[in-house]
């Protein structure tokens, strides 16, 4: 085993234990509640998960994607909210990592230890075109003056920094970095989704906002390069944390069809039964080996959006099918919110739209198919 | 305060597999871990250096491969390790492994504290720690349940023992060991996991502790087992008293003479 290797097995395994003990007993309330319940968050930045993939000059522990999308995909076997609120500060902060100024690295990315940082592109008028957004953001001088009203966005409400996909006057798009403590800086509302309850998804409004000039992420004209950046870095965690998500779905199908019996056979010995958790174990492989081939490829810096866009796209429905499977294995339970299979088929069922939806992303997959 | 924790590495409970064909362990795929007893040790001796300040170093016997267990402790914050390490200490009972460890603490020098667990998950003897400290002549304190700093070089355990709970009060050098009410062991972070990297385990083999041939390994071991079985289990017997108090306190009587 290399030291990397090394290193990569073990937080995997802190993750698995911190997930075993802190995360999965509460999935059941946090999806009940729609809330993480209080002290837990703060018990996620304490134990350094924020810092897993930060660079260590900026505090972090500088693990790499491999690594990282392994732990999401752990935690998310036992809670998929907490794997989403990582997976979103996880792809900011590698936005920062690669188009930020040096000067607004060292002024931000020390924080992303203990504050979430965010990513926010979607607007009311839409989020699949980009194109059509209304943010404004206006030369002032040396500053730049952001007005407008972003939502949807992941950890909305709980991160403190926001990286905003805004129109400039001459109709360039770029991104600005805001803080939720300048002036002008307004949340809104968060958004009451059927699935992944304890991720806060919500709204900022800035009216206003003045920010320095190096809180220009890369340049102008940059904007929408960087929001396929994003969301490529964001699909490949999500695809780890679906597979997480299918892993938890094959436990309970197992572990269901193990002691129930019809009659005197256990539901696992029934051909009909062996084919739904087949199917699941099948799914559970597949969209492991894309989201780890995506990571791979990242950290091999080849091109990767291709298989982060196969990993999500497959992943989403292949876990929301196989959520169907398994609740079809449990019977009458699985359709009773006393068990944990339908909030799994909500929870994956957001993964088809996050991050640019099953039909956007099969549109970009054709695309780079079409131009082999 | 300079403190050793003695630790060793057990296997991870839930990735012991019986082979159902010839109901003989499956050794491979088996995780090492620290035995659970010695992560208390661990972050009782983290929280004594929080509050005096000083040093932490994990102290280990065993095979290469306890290097993962010692780097788990590294990454709970632990300063450095030292693995005593070589084939001729393999076979050691708990006389030949408290004497190894005992040499080691001595050739590791000015130690205010050894810490170990209770006793080992997979050998559940709870020998080694008492044998450690009458090695090198320290005064000891086992089953301890809290351990707090009175002074610099006094501390106050509280042994919890079946029936009793005992305060010592002890002078630093002393040996103590630990039960699992004591503390909550952290988790490892990934900062510290990545940093465990950077810090020094130094392997020493009986040359380097001049140890004698006659009281390591095998040799140095006078533990013979001859079997293994399960205890046979003593049926308890209940009595009801009757439900009238002064009967039931007569009874009661009569059956404690
Ligand atoms: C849990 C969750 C978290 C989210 N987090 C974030 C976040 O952190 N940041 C952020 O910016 N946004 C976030 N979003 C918003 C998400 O990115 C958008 O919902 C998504 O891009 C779709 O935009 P829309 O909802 O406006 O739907 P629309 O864009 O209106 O799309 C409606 C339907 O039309 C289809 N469609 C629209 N345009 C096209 C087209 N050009 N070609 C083909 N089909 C098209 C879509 O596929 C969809 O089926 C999140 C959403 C969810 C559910």
């Amino acid at each position: 085993m290399t030291v990397i290797e090394d290193q990569n097995r073990m937080l995997i395994q802190m993750v698995k234990e911190f997930t075993a003990n802190e995360l999965a007993p509460l999935d059941m309330e946090i999806d009940q509640k729609g809330d993480y319940p209080a002290g837990l968050f703060q018990r996620v930045i304490d134990n350094g998960l924020l810092k897993i993939t930060l660079p260590s000059q900026y505090g972090g522990a500088g693990f790499d994607y491999t690594a990282a999308a392994d732990a999401l995909n752990k935690m998310a076997i036992g809670n998929a909210s907490m794997a989403v609120t990582l997976e979103g500060h996880f792809k900011t902060i590698e936005q920062f990592t690669k188009y930020g100024q040096p000067s607004l690295n060292d002024k931000y990315l020390p924080s992303a230890g203990h504050r979430i940082f965010a990513f926010s592109m979607t607007e009311p008028s839409g989020g699949s075109n980009p194109k059509g957004i209304s943010t404004r953001a206006v030369k002032q001088g040396d500053n730049w003056v952001i007005t407008g009203d972003k939502i949807m966005i992941t950890n909305g409400g709980l991160a403190e920094v926001y990286c905003i996909l805004s129109k400039t006057e001459d109709d360039q798009m770029a991104v600005f970095v805001v803080d939720k403590d300048m002036p002008g800086f307004q949340f809104g509302k968060r958004e009451d989704f059927i699935g992944l309850r304890g991720t806060p998804v919500g709204e900022v409004v800035l009216d206003h906002v003045v920010v320095p000039a190096d809180h220009l992420l890369g340049k102008v004209g940059q904007g929408l390069e960087i929001g396929d950046n994003a969301h490529a870095d964001a699909r490949v965690l999500m695809g780890a944390i679906l597979a997480g998500i299918i892993e938890h779905e094959l436990g309970i199908a197992i572990n269901y069809s193990k002691e129930r019996k019809a009659l005197t056979t256990p539901l696992y010995q029934l051909q009909v039964i062996q084919e739904k958790i087949a199917d699941i174990a099948i799914a559970r492989q597949n969209t492991r080996a894309l989201y780890q081939k995506g990571a791979q490829q990242k950290v091999a810096n080849q091109l990767y959006a291709e298989t982060a866009a196969m990993a999500k796209s497959y992943g989403s429905r292949a876990a929301v099918r196989s959520g169907d499977e398994a609740l079809q294995v449990l019977g009458g339970y699985g359709y009773s919110r006393e068990y944990p299979v339908e909030h799994l088929i909500r929870d994956a069922r957001a993964m088809e739209l996050a991050e640019g939806t099953i039909e956007k992303m099969n549109l970009e997959i054709t695309n780079a198919e079409i131009a082999k | 305060m300079k403190i050793v924790v003695g630790i060793k590495q057990v296997p991870q409970a839930d990735s012991v597999k019986i082979d159902p064909q010839t109901n003989n362990l499956i050794r491979s795929g088996i995780q090492g871990v620290i035995n659970p007893f010695d992560k208390n040790a661990i972050e009782a001796a983290l929280r004594l250096r929080a509050q005096a300040g000083g040093e932490v170093i994990l102290l280990s016997m065993g095979p290469d491969s306890y290097v993962t267990s010692l780097r788990d402790g590294l990454a709970m914050d632990a300063d450095q390790a030292v693995l005593v390490s070589s084939r001729a200490l393999g076979g050691a009972d708990t006389l030949a492994t408290g004497y190894t460890l005992a040499k080691a603490i001595e050739a590791i020098g000015d130690v205010d504290l050894v810490l170990l667990g209770r006793q080992s998950v997979d050998a559940d003897t709870g020998q080694v720690g008492p044998i450690v400290a009458a090695y090198l002549g320290l005064p000891q304190v086992t089953f301890a349940e809290s351990i707090s700093l009175e002074s610099a070089n006094t501390i106050i355990a509280k042994r919890q023992l079946d029936t009793v709970i005992q305060d010592i009060k002890v002078t630093t050098p002393a040996v103590i060991t630990v039960r699992s009410e004591l503390n909550r062991p952290r988790y490892e972070t990934p900062v510290n996991i990545k940093q465990s990297f950077d810090k020094a385990v130094t392997v020493w083999s009986e040359t380097d502790l001049n140890l004698d041939p006659e009281q390591i390994g095998q040799a140095g071991s006078p533990t013979k087992v001859t079997s293994v079985y399960a205890p046979e289990k003593k049926g308890r017997q209940t009595t009801t008293l009757p439900t009238d108090p002064t009967q039931a306190v007569v009874e009661l009587l009569n059956k404690l003479n």
